[in-house]
C-alpha cells in the first residue's frame, strides 16, 4: 500500500517535471536580438546620443521592443530577427547622427574661433602698423635734426672761414698767408703766423674729411731754381707747424710753384710783396682738392 | 446574407494579416534613399552600408517577382535602413573632416600670426 502511494507520487512528480521542461524551460537567446539589445543599451547610455539623436534612438527602441515582444510571444523567428536587425541599424544611425551633430557644433565653434583669431591678427597688424608709423615719424625727426645739425655745422664752418680770412674761390676755399708772415729770404714763420696755423689746426680737427694743399709762391727776384726751393721751404714750414700741432701729414700736400703764378706785377715792390705768399687750398667734403689748370 | 458577411470578415482579416500587393512605394522610396546616399559620397564614406542597401533592394525586387510581398516589404525596409545609415555615415564623416580641416587652418593661422608678431618685434 505504502509502496503504491510512493510510486504514484514519484510518477506524478516526473510527469510535472517533464511537462514543465517541455513547455517553458529557459528560452534560448536569439543572437541577433541580443546583439541589437547590447548595441541599443550602449547607445542609450551614451549621453551624446541621447542628447543629439533622440529621434533615431526612439526609432531603434521601437523596433527593439517589437522584436522583444514577438520573441516573448514565441512568434515568427524571422520577424524577431527582422526587427532586431532594424533596431541594430537604427541604433547605428542614432550613433552616427549624434557624431555628425556634434561635429557640426564643433564646426560652428571652430568658425567662431577662426573669426576671433583673425580679429586678434588684425589688431596685431594694426598695432604693428602704428609702431611702424611711429618709427617713421621718429626717423623723420632724426633726419630733420641731422639736417639742422648739418646746417649749423655749415654756419659754424662759414664762421671759421671768416676767422681764417679765407676766400671762397673757384678752387674752393683758399687761404693766403702773405709775405709779411715770413722774414725776407727766410722760411721761418713769424710769430704773427702762429694764430693762423692754430686756426687752421682747429679747423682741420673739426672737419676731419677736409684735406689741404699748401702752395708756396715767390716773386721773380732771384733764379727760378732758387725761388722754387724757397717756395718749397715756406710751404714745408707751414706744414711742419701744422704737423707739430698734431695734424696728420697724410692730410697735407705741399707744392712748390716758385715764381710761376704771380698775383700781381713784379715791377714794383708792392706787387712783388703780393707775389711772395703761401696759399692754402682746402679740399671739399670728400677730400678732393681742385688743382691749378 | 450571413454567409457573405463571413466572407467579408475573412477578406478583411486576410488583408490585415498579409500583403497581397507588391510594396511598390516602399521600393521607390528605398531607391531614392540610395541615390541620396550616393550623392553625399556613400561610396567613399560608407561602402559596406551602401552595398548592403543595394543588395537588399535587389533581393526585395526578386521577392516581388516571386510574389512574396510580405518578405519583399521587410527586405525593402532593411535596404532602406542601410541606405539611411550610409547617408548619415557619409554626412558624419564629412562633418568630422570639416572640423579637422578648420582646426588645421586655425593652427596655421595662429602660427602665421605668431611669426608676424615675432618678425615685427
Amino acid at each position: 500500500m505504502r509502496t503504491t502511494k510512493f510510486l504514484q507520487l514519484l510518477l506524478s512528480g516526473t510527469l510535472i517535471i517533464s511537462v514543465l521542461t517541455a513547455c517553458g524551460g529557459p528560452p534560448q537567446n536569439n543572437p541577433l536580438l541580443t546583439e541589437a539589445e547590447q548595441a541599443y543599451n550602449k547607445a542609450e547610455n551614451d549621453s551624446l546620443v541621447v542628447l543629439k539623436a533622440p529621434v533615431a534612438l526612439k526609432e531603434a527602441e521601437e523596433n527593439l521592443e517589437k522584436s522583444q515582444e514577438i520573441w516573448q510571444n514565441k512568434g515568427d523567428k524571422e520577424l524577431v530577427e527582422h526587427y532586431a536587425y532594424l533596431a541594430k541599424q537604427k541604433t547605428a544611425i542614432a550613433t552616427e547622427t549624434a557624431k555628425m551633430n556634434a561635429a557640426q557644433d564643433q564646426v560652428e565653434r571652430a568658425e567662431a574661433e577662426r573669426k576671433e583669431v583673425l580679429l586678434v591678427a588684425r589688431k596685431a597688424e594694426a598695432e604693428a602698423a602704428e609702431r611702424k608709423a611711429q618709427q617713421a615719424i621718429q626717423e623723420l625727426e632724426s633726419v630733420k635734426a641731422e639736417a639742422k645739425d648739418a646746417q649749423k655745422r655749415a654756419e659754424e664752418m662759414a664762421g671759421r672761414i671768416n676767422e681764417l680770412e679765407a676766400n671762397q674761390t673757384e678752387r674752393g676755399l683758399v687761404l693766403t698767408l702773405s709775405d709779411v708772415l715770413f722774414d725776407f729770404n727766410s722760411a721761418d714763420l713769424k710769430a704773427g703766423s702762429r694764430r693762423v696755423v692754430d686756426e687752421l689746426t682747429s679747423f682741420l680737427n673739426e672737419y676731419p674729411n677736409r684735406r689741404i694743399q699748401i702752395e708756396g709762391h715767390t716773386d721773380s727776384i732771384g733764379s727760378e731754381e732758387y725761388n722754387k726751393q724757397l717756395s718749397l721751404r715756406r710751404a714745408n714750414a707751414v706744414k711742419e707747424a701744422l704737423v707739430s700741432n698734431g695734424i696728420s701729414t697724410s692730410k697735407i700736400n705741399t707744392v712748390a710753384l716758385g715764381e710761376e703764378y704771380p698775383v700781381a706785377s713784379n715791377i714794383n715792390e708792392a706787387g712783388r710783396q703780393q707775389n711772395r705768399r703761401v696759399e692754402i687750398i682746402v679740399s671739399d667734403e670728400n677730400g678732393e682738392i681742385s688743382q691749378r689748370k | 446574407m450571413k454567409q457573405s458577411a463571413t466572407i467579408v470578415l475573412l477578406a478583411l482579416l486576410f488583408g490585415a494579416c498579409s500583403s497581397t500587393k507588391p510594396p511598390t512605394q516602399k521600393l521607390t522610396q528605398t531607391e531614392a534613399s540610395i541615390r541620396q546616399a550616393e550623392q553625399v559620397g556613400a561610396e567613399e564614406y560608407a561602402p559596406l552600408e551602401i552595398r548592403e542597401a543595394r543588395k537588399k533592394l535587389e533581393q526585395s525586387k526578386d521577392l516581388v517577382e516571386d510574389e512574396k510581398y510580405e518578405e519583399a516589404k521587410r527586405t525593402a525596409d532593411q535596404a532602406m535602413v542601410n541606405a539611411e545609415l550610409a547617408q548619415i555615415k557619409s554626412l558624419s564623416a564629412k562633418a568630422q573632416k570639416a572640423v579637422y580641416e578648420l582646426k588645421q587652418s586655425i593652427q596655421a593661422l595662429q602660427d602665421e600670426i605668431q611669426k608676424n608678431i615675432n618678425s615685427n618685434q
